[in-house]
């Protein structure tokens, strides 16, 4: 990010406009219920640029839901690769710093020692231009875990947004984001004062958090008090193994393969579709089941983000933006869970 | 690893060439590649073998890489996947993906004892394992095979096991022994065994496969005896559906069971939780 730019409001949308002529642009609208979306928009006035949240972080359109993998003739003995997409260039605009910095997360799964192909494809005919905000959200918690309010990567990102009300900044993180800002309407250099105002901007948004959870140490105690109590109190009394944080979380990766053929039997289609380590049957097989009781299924998911995402990925699986938090039915917040392990490590039950 | 067209989720496909049946319920199926380049692999690894419409499921090679170029499974009726490739005939295809994982790591054991534990199928991913300290006899001390399963029908590679005790040290167990092999069968578990042998555990490297209540009792026995957690090596079973670290299912605390294993160090595991059945 070696130069600033700056744009008025106005012109930020007309640039928005100019982009939809030239890519699948998703961005973030109004949804049922107060909610926001991120949803494929085909002009400017759509978008809602003070949005909070979202139930499904962007990153569903690098890592589907749903992924054809194969067509398979059975006959033929024939494997066809089916072409993830996109069918256009994507661009995913004004998704915050907490999920820009979930998809770099899962650059290291899914481009680390083994590269998954459809991902990369994806990864690669996407473009991301991220908004920073400038207020806490509700439940995130992403100044603790490093990766907001503002964005703090120096790549893996195209363009960062930083509104100043009237007019925004602009900043390239990459050599297709710099193209994109020389796209724009009316770019001009950024002026000291907006830069001043932009280190402001971000000290009030960091000292607005009202959640928060001290990370130092964390993952070495987690990995100590897997017998804490906390995990049963809480898989007992709350818990109901929906999987609803898995499903909403943006870094969560796990999938299932499923085949499915025609009634042939000769042609099969073999996809792959999120899967939960909350579900009772995740880490089944034949002669029996490693993880059945609930609280060790609680104690999987927060444990793998807080503490054993580290020794396998180098960063935390955890991006703090309280999405798990906010759709369980039963408001379990593993902040809170932290903190009464980080509050008195040698409880025992009883 | 082959990646073809690199997907690594794209498989190969291979051919049974032999159809073997050990037991009542357990096969073996060696398997040959496609091109002529043999498959290379190290004992403890695996082949994700797949049937499409049935999809994939993890299997340890079961025997050292042929010259060949063919490379064996031996395949207990366990799943789905394994229903289908249970009714392979030779000739008829199947796919795979691999070598994948972790190895048993038999360099660790030159010039040292080596003993082999194995439960009912679990001797399957360490057939390799016998077979290379046969073929590199001099490169190990003292070499013991314990080997028990539930009757003694249920032993696997029975016309093999008396040419195995020419040049290492076989005893066999079963809960219920039943019928006639070459070799003595005792009744009992197989750590009943260790009443029979004297294995210096100081210099040996122990290399364990069964069910998990028999790895879960040979190991605390072998600790109980003085032996080091970082000289135990287990070979873990997993749910997996990808082989290469994605889907996640395999996962044992900060480990994958199909990278950083399917073989570990005791020592390297007994620090996770959900370890056991």
């Amino acid at each position: 990010m070696d130069t600033s730019y700056s744009i008025t409001a106005n012109d930020l949308y007309r640039w928005v406009d100019s982009l939809v002529g030239r890519f699948c642009v998703l961005g973030p609208v109004p949804a049922k219920r107060g909610q926001n979306a991120f949803v494929r928009i085909d002009g400017s006035e759509q978008l809602d640029l003070s949005y909070c949240s979202t139930m499904t972080s962007p990153r569903c359109f690098i890592y589907p839901s749903v992924q054809q993998l194969f067509e398979i003739d059975r006959e033929a003995n024939t494997y066809k690769t089916i072409d993830p997409g996109p069918a256009r260039t994507q661009l995913i605009f004004a998704l915050h710093p907490c999920d820009m910095h979930a998809v770099t997360v899962l650059d290291r799964t899914f481009l680390g020692a083994f590269q998954d192909f459809y991902y990369a494809k994806l990864r690669r005919e996407t473009l991301t231009v991220v908004l920073n905000c400038n207020q806490a959200c509700d439940k995130g918690f992403c100044s603790s875990m490093r990766t907001g309010p503002f964005l703090r990567l120096k790549e893996g990102f195209d363009v960062v947004m930083t509104s100043l009300g009237n007019e925004y900044l602009l900043e390239s993180g990459s050599d297709r984001g710099q193209e994109l800002i020389e796209t724009a309407p009316g770019v001009q250099a950024a002026r000291r004062e907006q830069l001043d105002e932009k280190r402001q901007l971000e000290q009030r948004a960091a000292a607005s958090f009202t959640k928060t959870l001290e990370i130092e140490g964390l993952p070495e105690l987690l990995m100590k008090t897997m017998e804490h109590p906390v995990y049963k109190e809480v898989a007992d009394e709350r818990c109901l193994g929906c999987s609803n944080c898995v499903l909403v979380c943006p870094t969560c990766f796990c999938y299932k393969v499923i085949d499915k053929s025609d009634f042939g039997p000769r042609m099969v289609e073999r996809s792959r579709q999120w899967d939960a380590c909350q579900d009772y049957g995740f880490a089944e097989v034949h002669t029996g089941n490693f993880r059945a009781p609930q609280q060790a299924r609680l104690r999987q998911f927060m444990t793998h983000k807080l503490c054993t995402w580290l020794e396998q990925y180098g960063c935390f699986g955890c991006i703090g933006c309280g999405r798990c938090m906010t759709w369980c039915p039963t408001g379990i917040d593993i902040t809170e869970m932290a903190k009464e392990i980080q509050n008195d490590p040698t409880r025992q039950l009883g | 690893m082959d990646m073809v067209q690199g997907n690594p989720l794209l498989p190969q496909m291979a051919r049974v060439e032999e159809r073997i049946t050990e037991t009542g319920d357990t096969i073996s199926l060696k398997f040959s590649g496609p091109g002529s380049q043999p498959l290379l692999y190290r004992p403890g690894q695996f082949n994700m073998i797949g049937i499409p419409g049935f999809g994939e499921a993890p299997f340890s090679f079961s025997s050292l890489d042929g010259a060949d170029g063919t490379f064996v499974h031996t395949i207990r009726v366990a799943g789905n996947v394994v229903l289908a490739l249970h009714r392979l005939q030779p000739g008829d295809r199947a796919t795979f993906r691999g070598p994948f994982g972790a190895g048993w790591p038999l360099d660790k054991a030159r010039g040292k004892s080596v003993l082999v534990i194995a439960g009912g199928i679990g001797m399957a991913p360490l057939r390799p394992v016998v077979e290379y300290t046969l073929k590199n006899r001099d490169s190990f001390h003292e070499v013991f095979l314990l080997y028990g399963a539930k009757t003694t029908d249920d032993i696997l590679y029975k016309e093999q096991l008396a040419d195995w005790n020419e040049g290492i040290t076989v005893l066999l167990a079963a809960d219920e022994p039943r019928g006639e092999l070459l070799l003595e069968v005792h009744k009992g578990v197989v750590t009943k065994l260790f009443d029979y042998v004297h294995v210096p555990l100081a210099e040996t490297i122990t290399f364990a496969c069964g069910p998990q209540v028999m790895m879960k009792f040979a190991a605390a026995r072998l600790i109980l005896d003085g032996q080091s957690g970082d000289d135990i090596y287990v070979s873990l079973e997993r749910r997996m559906e990808c082989g290469i670290t994605h889907c996640g299912h395999c996962q044992l605390g900060a480990k994958y069971v199909c990278k950083d294993g399917p073989v570990f160090a005791l020592a390297d595991i007994t620090r996770f939780q959900d370890t056991l059945l």
